[in-house]
């Protein structure tokens, strides 16, 4: 198996080919003895290639990270890896009432273009509140409950009108 | 602890030929594998491809961990059953890493007839599931099964070790605290359903995935309901009403990677410490044993050489090397972990059925791992050897073996006869795995000895009857006997039984062995003890 | 004058981020209490944190809040401070700013509301500049009379530049290379000039190909007396934003350098200039030189005359707005060595120089004696749309060019700036180029190269380390080479 990174935007096959003795990992079919003998000084570090030592400097999060060596900085990134399934509805495109309560507030109006998790309505159900947000991207279309008014499980409290589509 | 030394000419004209003996054995052994392993109708593949889905082996090799072994189990399981109608005994199990964590995978192969379960699909799938329990091995189930194949239901069904079985594995393991986690990536039906429902975790895969207790078929010829597979029992519906699903995954893919994530989550097992050194490559060639190997049974080798091809670094501390030598006793190395050899340089005799019962008691004591490398064509017979006892000390011997409270692991690497199979840790006695080498045969003696021993019969009740001796008939009974005994001694019937836990390229053996006795260290020893030693 | 009283006891900074951090440490160093002022979306700033004290002030937007003089002023006020030090940019160049300062009895560093309206008027200073004897390139300007503009603008000649009266910065600016596009461009320049300035007038004067620019740092003392503290190269720009600024010019001729220093110099005399300003010329291939305007402030770039004049500006500014007159005469003025400013921002060059945002995950400056590292950075500091893209400034000194590009060149390397792109390595580049080692600089420098120092070569060996730092650098990564047991992990990608 092998990891797909991109490097400043293009894509990169990175392969494990041995642990021990010592780490070998192949990149486009290139092989590099790499030790991971890391002296951290905060984020500076060493690192041995081929019997190279490379000094470098790398800082970054969970599917990005910059790395400065050689005089140039990189950005190496991990394609994002799929979110887990969504709700029962996959379109997203009705906001159903999870339970029986009353509308709190409405936080988007009919029109207004909202965003995948968007907060679209505030419920509140046994003393509980909750918000439901929009299962994707697209506008509001319509708001079948007012503030304050009642609903039952299951009801069609707001649709979002069919995706946008850029032109 | 001292290396072996290798007195075997390699360049002998004698090791040349039985080299090519063996790898010409290997190489049969290699295209039997590989054909039941990929060899399928088109269509089926094509099959299988339109309705979205991986191969069942893709499955396998995106679940595990890059650039980490898989030791597939019983690869030639039904290989000479249903005509061939059904490889690998239409599953495919194993050991593998995923997340960083030792597993057992089981997965139906959707491939054959649908992943429909044989009889010895199912005899499979229990001993898989009786692995996870004896060695306290997670397991990931990845289902895709038509169900039970109903032509052959009376084999599969209804008796104790049948399909039952594996549902109540399940609940055993479950019970132990050792985790489950079904990826349903296509149908579960039936008795398959409760794979998924008796998994801790699962995961769904929406479109294909489907689990119901009966298909939509079933249900309108037993109720006249009209209902899809989806509604019945597809991923929203279990996902989201009936709670029978855990996650929905948008595809195969998706699902996979659920998978590893669940895996990620359980905590890393308990292992209890054998004795560990830094691991080292023999200092022999492993490629030597087919050279060492006689390219007939009958021949006699020296076990130490095989030995000397498995071991780190070939070293190997011998016990009583001067008493019993028909069965060199000893400790030595695989993959760093400490473990008590057994190996056959002949019958058993008295000294040597002493020795081993003594050796394995050892074991037991210092917590050492026993293996068992078997050459065994029995106890020797005879007035003298009766007298003195041979049975008791052969009686002996199995008490101490069986008994062990260390895991046990069994490698038949010739001859696998009679009673020697049982002092030497055969199928029967609860070794961890048993692994055999193409060139190896197991019964209850050898073809040439059972074909003697029943025309001696024959001539006796010939002699007896007062008939006249016919000697073609006696001859008959020679042949015949021979022939299908020589069918039913073959590495190849024992595995295709599953008789054991997979025919193994004797190279292999050193990293089978590697991965068999770390995985069986997740299961605590034993309890100490043995019956009584008919002194 | 003694030296123990500082000329203030307390200014308010009307500015923020890199140049306030540079104020703020002069006015230190001459005991005087330093007031910053912030908007809530940078109260954790650098220069807030630098500060003795420090303000909240508000708007709708970051930069409104900074641009809202009588806020400022009151916030001044309310903290006692005596004078304003409105930095570059934001209010520096805004007459009625100075004057509301003046009159509500505080002291403007800089110069008087009048001059920042004469110079602030493109128009009104080319015409003092011609008056003072200063060379301006022939111009026209449209009076509605569109006819009479074109035909007054062929007599110029072609190329021509169209640009904004009241503005800078590059936005309202156009070049025009035939009559067909004089309309258009006239027109178009006139709307923009009112959008961005709110000021529509425009001009056309002479575009001078391959054109340097060159601008000359005076001081006067408000009485009729100036200095100039020699000129500084400000040719490498990129869409007329300079990034990489030098002191001195490129291998100017001594004569010619004189001239244009004195040139600047005898504008800033007859304006009564008070405090530092900048005269800014272009220069032609052929050696002529013409007057472009005059900035009524600090410039971003005054560290490099600082690097070779050995002065400190902002303490010249504070000295001078306290009536301390002129820190020294001019044949007391000597100029060594030579200084490069490369202005580091927070862009992708990659992608047509794409504002970043982020956040600065990590930061190491290189540190010697000859290096200036002008900045307001910290780790885990949020870069948003909300300011100017430019993070900071690396200033390097050399006893010669040579030496200073080879300085920068290596300061450029070892700082690291991780958690947005910026474009140091670009700048790098640029430093390292075969043409601008060899002084060949104009303002169409980046222009003329742009594909060679967008191609940044690495080769496989440089992109497979990088590949591996950064793989390792993932969990997921790090977990599938190190997390895997033995003897597993020995075995690879064993299959029986």
């Amino acid at each position: 198996m092998s990891f797909t990174l991109t490097l400043d935007g293009k894509p990169v096959l990175i392969k494990i080919l041995r642990r021990h003795p010592k780490l070998v990992l192949e990149i486009d079919g290139r092989e590099h003895v790499v030790d991971p003998d890391a002296e951290s000084e905060s984020h500076a570090q060493v690192l041995d290639i081929d019997g190279r030592v490379v000094r470098f400097t790398r800082a970054g999060a969970d599917d990005r990270c910059m790395v400065r060596l050689a005089g140039r900085t990189f950005v190496i990134t991990v394609p994002d890896a799929s979110a887990l399934g969504g709700s029962a509805d996959d379109q997203g495109s009705e906001v159903r009432a999870p339970m029986p309560g009353t509308v709190v507030s409405i936080h988007k109006s009919a029109g207004h273009a909202v965003k995948r998790g968007d907060a679209l309505l505030t419920i509140e159900s046994m003393k509980l509140q909750m918000v439901l947000n929009a299962g994707r991207d697209g506008i509001v279309g319509e708001l079948l409950r007012r503030e304050g008014e009642r609903f039952d499980k299951d009801d069609i409290l707001a649709r979002l009108a069919d995706e946008n589509r850029e032109g | 602890m001292r290396k072996i030394q290798s007195s075997l000419g390699t360049s002998s004209t004698e090791f040349r030929r039985r080299e090519a003996y063996h790898r010409d054995l290997v190489r049969q052994f290699r295209e039997k594998q590989d054909a039941a392993r990929h060899r399928r109708p088109q269509r089926d593949l094509e099959r299988l491809r339109q309705q979205g889905k991986m191969l069942p082996r893709e499955r396998i090799e995106k679940l595990l961990d890059p650039c980490t072994p898989f030791l597939e189990l019983s690869s030639l399981a039904a290989n000479m059953a249903y005509e061939g109608d059904a490889p690998s005994a239409s599953c495919i199990t194993g050991i593998g890493i995923v997340s960083g964590k030792e597993v057992l995978i089981h997965a139906n192969d959707s491939t054959i007839k649908g992943g429909a379960w044989y009889p010895l699909t199912v005899k499979k799938v229990v001993r898989a599931m009786d692995i996870a329990i004896e060695n306290r091995l997670p397991v990931i189930h990845l289902c895709d099964s038509a169900g039970g194949f109903l032509q052959l239901q009376s084999e599969l069904f209804a008796d104790r070790q049948m399909a039952g079985r594996i549902f109540r594995n399940q609940t055993q393991l479950s019970k132990m605290g050792v985790k489950q986690v079904a990826l349903v990536f296509g149908h579960c039906t039936a008795g398959g359903a409760y794979v998924p429902a008796l998994s801790d975790y699962n995961v769904i895969v929406r479109g294909t995935g489907a689990v119901f207790l009966g298909g939509p078929p079933l249900v309108k010829a037993a109720t006249g309901e009209d209902v899809t597979v989806a509604e019945l029992g597809g991923a929203e519906m279990h996902t989201s009403v009936s709670g029978t699903c855990d996650y929905p995954a948008v595809d195969e893919g998706d699902a996979i990677r659920i998978g590893r994530e669940i895996v990620a989550q359980w905590e890393t097992a308990n292992k209890w410490a054998c004795q560990r050194e830094t691991p080292e490559d023999p200092a022999y060639d492993p490629e030597e044993l087919y050279g060492i190997l006689p390219d007939d049974i009958k021949i006699q080798f020296d076990m130490r050489e095989v030995i000397a091809r498995i071991v780190d670094g070939s070293r190997f501390h011998e016990y009583q090397p001067a008493y019993g030598q028909t069965l060199v006793c000893g400790f030595a190395n695989i993959w760093g972990f400490k473990v008590g050899i057994l190996a056959n340089n002949g019958v058993l005799f008295n000294d040597s059925s002493l020795k081993g019962a003594h050796f394995i008691e050892l074991c037991n004591q210092n917590n050492t791992p026993l293996v068992f490398l078997q050459n065994i064509t029995g106890y020797i017979i005879g007035r003298d050897y009766e007298r003195r006892g041979i049975t008791k000390d052969g009686a002996k011997m199995i008490m101490a073996q069986s008994c062990s409270r260390v895991p046990k692991f069994t490698v038949m690497c010739n001859g696998s006869f009679g009673a020697g199979n049982y002092g030497m840790c055969g199928r029967a006695f609860d070794a961890r795995f048993v692994f055999g080498w193409p060139n190896h045969q197991i019964g209850v003696m050898g073809s040439d000895q059972a074909a003697n021993t029943l025309a001696e019969v024959k001539l006796n009740q010939m002699t007896r009857s007062g008939e006249t001796i016919d000697r073609e008939e006696i001859e008959r009974v020679r042949a015949d006997t021979r022939k299908a005994y020589q069918q039913q001694l073959s590495a190849y019937y024992a595995t295709s039984e599953l008789w054991d836990d997979g025919m193994i390229d004797p190279v292999d053996t050193r990293n089978a062995l590697g991965i068999a006795i770390s995985a069986s260290l997740n299961a605590p020893l034993g309890d100490a003890g043995y019956g009584v030693f008919r002194f | 004058m003694n030296i123990r009283t500082p000329p203030f006891e307390k200014v308010l900074i009307a500015n923020r981020g890199e140049i306030a951090t540079r104020i703020i440490r002069t006015l230190r160093e001459m005991g005087i209490c330093s007031v910053a002022i912030h908007h809530r979306i940078e109260r954790r700033s650098r220069h807030v944190e630098a500060a003795d004290e420090a303000i909240e002030i508000f708007g709708e937007t970051p930069v409104s809040a900074h641009l809202d003089g009588p806020q400022i002023i009151a916030a001044a006020l309310a903290q006692g401070a005596q004078a304003i030090h409105p930095g570059y940019g934001f209010l520096s160049e805004n007459a009625s700013f100075a004057r509301s300062v003046r009159e509500a009895g505080l002291t403007f560093i800089g110069p008087d509301a009048e001059t920042i309206s004469l110079m602030g008027d493109k128009i009104s200073a080319r015409t003092f500049a011609e008056a003072q004897g200063v060379p301006v390139a022939p111009s026209v300007i449209p009076t509605g009379d569109l006819g009479a503009f074109i035909h007054a603008a062929e007599r110029i000649g072609f190329p021509l530049l169209v640009k904004a009266a009241a503005g800078g910065g590059g936005k309202g600016m156009s070049i025009v290379r035939s009559a067909d596009g004089l309309a258009e461009a006239a027109r178009i320049a006139a709307s923009e000039a009112e959008r961005y300035f709110g000021d529509g007038r425009v001009y056309a004067e002479r575009y001078i190909e391959r054109p340097r620019h060159i601008e000359v740092q005076v001081l006067g003392d408000g009485l009729g007396n100036a200095i100039h503290l020699f000129e500084r190269e400000c040719s490498v720009q990129r869409r007329f934003q300079k990034i990489i600024e030098e002191a001195p010019a490129v291998a100017l001729p001594g004569p010619l350098r004189e001239e244009i220093c004195a040139a600047a110099t005898r504008l800033a005399a007859a304006a009564r200039y008070k405090n530092a300003g900048t005269v800014e010329f272009i220069l032609g291939a052929d050696g002529q030189f013409y007057f472009l305007e005059m900035n009524t402030r600090l410039q971003v770039e005054h560290p490099v005359t600082e690097m070779i004049t050995g002065l400190d500006l902002v303490r010249t500014q504070v000295e001078i707005a306290a009536d301390m007159g002129l820190p020294l005469a001019q044949s007391d003025v000597r100029s060594h060595g030579h200084a490069i400013e490369c202005r580091i921002c927070a862009e992708d060059p990659g992608r047509d120089f794409l504002p970043e945002i982020g956040v600065i995950d990590y930061l190491n400056v290189p540190s010697e004696p000859y290096l200036r590292f002008e900045n307001a950075l910290r780790e885990g500091q949020k870069i948003t749309a909300d300011f100017d893209p430019m993070l900071a400034k690396l200033v390097v000194h050399g006893p010669d060019r040579g030496h200073a590009v080879e300085r920068g060149i290596g300061a450029l390397r070892d700082l690291a700036i991780l958690g947005v792109r910026t474009n140091v390595d670009y700048l790098a580049g640029i430093l390292d180029h075969e043409a601008f080692r060899a002084g060949e600089v104009h303002t169409g420098f980046v222009a003329e190269h742009s594909s060679a120092l967008l191609q940044v070569l690495s080769d496989h060996q440089v992109l497979d380390a990088a590949i591996i730092v950064g793989a390792l650098g993932f969990r997921a990564f790090r977990d599938a080479v190190f997390s895997v047991p033995q003897p597993h992990a020995s075995m690879e990608d064993w299959r029986n």
